[in-house]
């Protein structure tokens, strides 16, 4: 007689169904996120208790609590924010042009190729060094190090962006005579949009390094010159409470900004049919 | 008058290099306004690249290819391919409007127009993503139409859907065609498709020349249920069939 193997495959409602409230909630990505974040808050408290020279997180709130109680965190973080924008805006937009230019041109690529990969290989804290030999204190370095640490990433996105514009869909405006300007807004600028995004958003981790670093060497003001004040002043607890702003607002600008307007631009692809 | 006149025109891949290949092989004919012409063949005889060819898309190696308006101006095209070629982030609407020449009430009324004649008025606001494969070549057809060409050209558009709804574009395509009367140069390898849509059907042959031009009077609309339909694609499927044992014997044996 022979033996039957039934193999039933189930439904993904079945699986679901028959999977326990708590089981599904531990396997879920908000718990994986939570999970994350109380691994690295156990680890801060470990290396706090073993090594003196770190603070840990109640002497962290608390200096954070004194910096502003003395009312240096908004007038600092303004001062850094507007140099992070205009930087980070300023690389945006050459960055699309100039990406777009490489994406559609065999000779702009030609031109711009070095420069890029030059540009790529400078790390922001030569960017730093330089700008405030060239410009001095003030806001002007650390803008110029914002943007040109966060330009090369704009600009080699896009232009891979552009170069991989669907084929078809350029032969189809070439046949339709679609005018050069409707045709960038309509098919190129869309179809790069991922690539912009993702440009964009090293450009802001990139970026926020960037001006941080400016500050620190050569700022007068900021988030960088103030963490740099209270690690000259050999004072930590200072130190670290900055670099806990610095790093919750990046994370905090990825998040509730970068990541919802890629999932918005991104909307048609979660409409079909 | 004459919209499109091809004269002497060949196409060679690889010009000049081992590979060459000519795909098109001094081809002449011309196409008069308002009629429905079907260039049919086998696969890899160039009835594509010569569509191509046409619409600019691709270049020829030599001949005259001449295109005439007869609204003054630089003759308009439409182009149907054999997948939609829809922009995925731009509404139906929004595609329909990115190949008008001018964005005003006038374009934007015929674009709607269109796309009611293909039954897809109430989708305008939809993306391509959330309808079927058929529902966008549809809206394919209508943008091709809705940019009032003097020349359309259609390219297998019925090629990657299933028989029925094939079926149903073919009479939703006579239908608009009956009441357009636009200049169409469709290019397919069925014969049945080519005899009910066609008042004339170019034969191209291996090797890219043409092997016949067959006139099709028959009146309109035709049905493939229709007898003298049914006879006629016969008949021309029979002389295909010629073509293709004349040609494989004059081909060489690899």
């Amino acid at each position: 007689m022979s033996t039957v193997i039934e193999n039933r495959r189930r439904s993904t409602t079945e699986i679901a169904e028959s999977t326990p409230e708590w089981k599904r909630r531990l396997t879920s990505d908000t718990a994986a996120r939570l999970t994350a974040g109380i691994s690295f808050f156990l680890f801060w408290l470990v290396v706090a208790a073993v090594f003196t020279r770190v603070p840990g997180p109640v002497e962290v709130v608390q200096r954070l609590g004194d910096e502003f109680a003395r009312g240096e965190v908004f007038g600092n973080f303004g001062v850094t924010l507007y140099r992070f924008g205009v930087g980070v805006a300023l690389a945006t937009v050459f960055g699309i042009v100039i990406g777009v230019m490489m994406g559609l041109s065999k000779l702009s690529r030609a031109f711009f190729e070095s420069p890029v990969l030059v540009g790529l290989s400078i790390p922001a804290i030569i960017w730093s060094f330089l700008t405030v030999m060239w410009f001095g204190f003030g806001d002007t370095s650390p803008i110029v190090t914002t943007f040109l640490t966060a330009v090369p990433f704009v600009i080699i996105n896009v232009a891979q962006g552009v170069r991989g514009v669907s084929r078809d869909l350029r032969d189809m405006s070439s046949t339709y005579q679609v005018p050069l300007l409707r045709r960038m807004r309509d098919l190129v600028l869309p179809a790069v949009t991922g690539y912009v995004a993702a440009g964009i958003r090293f450009a802001v981790i990139i970026g926020w390094n960037g001006v941080l670093l400016a500050e620190w060497f050569g700022g007068s003001g900021g988030v960088g010159y103030r963490a740099r004040f209270w690690y000259d002043a050999n004072r930590y607890g200072g130190f670290a409470a900055w670099v806990v702003l610095f790093v919750g607002f990046i994370v905090i600008l990825d998040r509730l900004v970068l990541d919802r307007a890629i999932s918005r631009a991104f909307r048609w692809r979660d409409n079909s049919a | 008058m004459a919209v499109l006149t091809v004269r002497d025109l060949s196409k060679t891949f690889n010009v000049g290099t081992p590979r060459a290949s000519r795909v098109l092989d001094n081809i002449s004919f011309e196409v008069q306004g308002q009629t429905f012409v079907s260039i049919v063949g086998p696969s890899g005889c160039g009835k594509s690249t010569l569509l191509n060819i046409i619409s600019g898309v691709e270049e020829h190696t030599s001949g005259d290819i001449s295109l005439k308006s007869d609204q003054g101006g630089d003759a308009r095209m439409g182009y149907v391919f054999q997948d939609p070629r829809l922009l995925p982030w731009r509404s139906v609407m929004k595609n329909m409007m990115y190949v008008q020449d001018e964005l005003n009430e006038e374009t934007t009324a015929r674009a709607r127009r269109y796309l009611d004649m293909v039954g897809l008025a109430k989708n305008a606001d939809f993306f391509p993503g959330q309808l079927s494969g058929g529902m966008q070549q549809r809206v394919g057809i209508a943008r091709a139409f809705a940019v009032e060409p003097d020349l359309l050209l259609m390219d297998e558009p019925f090629s990657h859907l299933d028989a029925i709804t094939a079926r149903g574009l073919r009479a939703q395509l006579q239908d608009i065609w009956a009441q357009s009367k636009k200049t169409v140069v469709f290019v397919t390898h069925d014969v049945v498709e080519a005899v009910e849509l066609s008042d004339r059907i170019i034969v191209l042959q291996p090797g890219g020349r043409i092997y016949e031009d067959i006139t099709i009077d028959l009146p309109r609309p035709r049905r493939q249920s229709d007898p003298t339909v049914a006879t006629l694609q016969a008949e021309v499927l029979a002389r295909l069939e010629k073509m293709k044992a004349a040609t494989q014997v004059a081909a060489p044996v690899a």
